[in-house]
């Protein structure tokens, strides 16, 4: 259980700091550098979120075929 | 611990690199006000005191801070060496300066014309010139200044940022 907090905290770290280089980007006018960057962040969230599902899979699958 | 060794050294890192870009960024108004100083010096040397180039020059470089006092060092002693045109000696210690300098491409064409011109007319035409080079200067500065105010910020703030998203992404 403790790793799943850990990742919890990580995405919402990420999540704050992609808000905030947004916000100043934005605020000076470079509105397609934010938008770049927060695309890329939104990415690199989705492939960890990604990889913690395929364990789950992996995890019912070996709970349900018993392999 | 050997984890928050490094993710202090990397926000510290990208934190005075954001810094140092934020400095540059102020570096560059500062640098066109000393050069127009400069010149604005320099009409005064050759309108009242009749200088010629090379002393002018030599006086100049005492009189204005370090990167500008080098190039007008230069210059006088390209002068005194003798074997090159004004132009020429004006063009060549620009470009050994010029990496010292926060200054761009504009500020570049901007002097270079202004060294084609030098030395070439009487008094009141260099006069001319010196003031055409004055008003230029001063739109670069308008120009650099607006940049300052708008980026400056940025770039200190976008630097500690980084500096925190590369470390979460390290974790």
């Amino acid at each position: 259980m403790g790793i799943d907090v850990d990742i919890i905290f990580k995405i919402a770290g990420v999540g704050i700091v992609v808000a905030f280089i947004h916000t100043i980007l934005d605020q000076v006018g470079k509105k397609e550098y934010a938008q770049w960057v927060t695309l890329f962040g939104f990415i690199y969230i989705l492939f960890m979120v990604a990889s913690i599902i395929e364990d789950l899979f992996q995890k019912i699958k070996s709970v349900f075929l018993f392999q | 611990m050997i984890k928050l060794i490094g993710a202090a050294i990397i926000i510290l890192a990208t934190t005075w690199a954001g810094f140092e870009a934020a400095k540059h960024l102020a570096l560059r108004p500062k640098q066109l006000r000393q050069i127009k100083l400069a010149l604005q010096s320099l009409e005064a040397e050759i309108m009242y005191g009749q200088t010629p180039l090379q002393d002018a020059a030599r006086k100049l470089s005492k009189l204005v801070p370090m990167p500008l006092s080098l190039f007008f060092e230069s210059f006088s002693s390209l002068l005194s060496s003798g074997n090159t045109t004004v132009k020429q000696a004006w063009e060549e210690s620009l470009e050994r300066v010029w990496g010292l300098m926060a200054l761009k491409q504009g500020e570049f064409e901007i002097l270079v014309q202004f060294g084609e011109t030098l030395g070439r007319h009487d008094r009141h035409h260099q006069q001319k010139q010196i003031l055409l080079t004055l008003t230029h200067l001063e739109r670069e500065e308008a120009e650099a200044i607006d940049r300052q105010l708008k980026y400056e910020k940025m770039m200190k703030s976008l630097g500690f940022l980084s500096g925190l998203l590369l470390t979460l992404l390290l974790l």
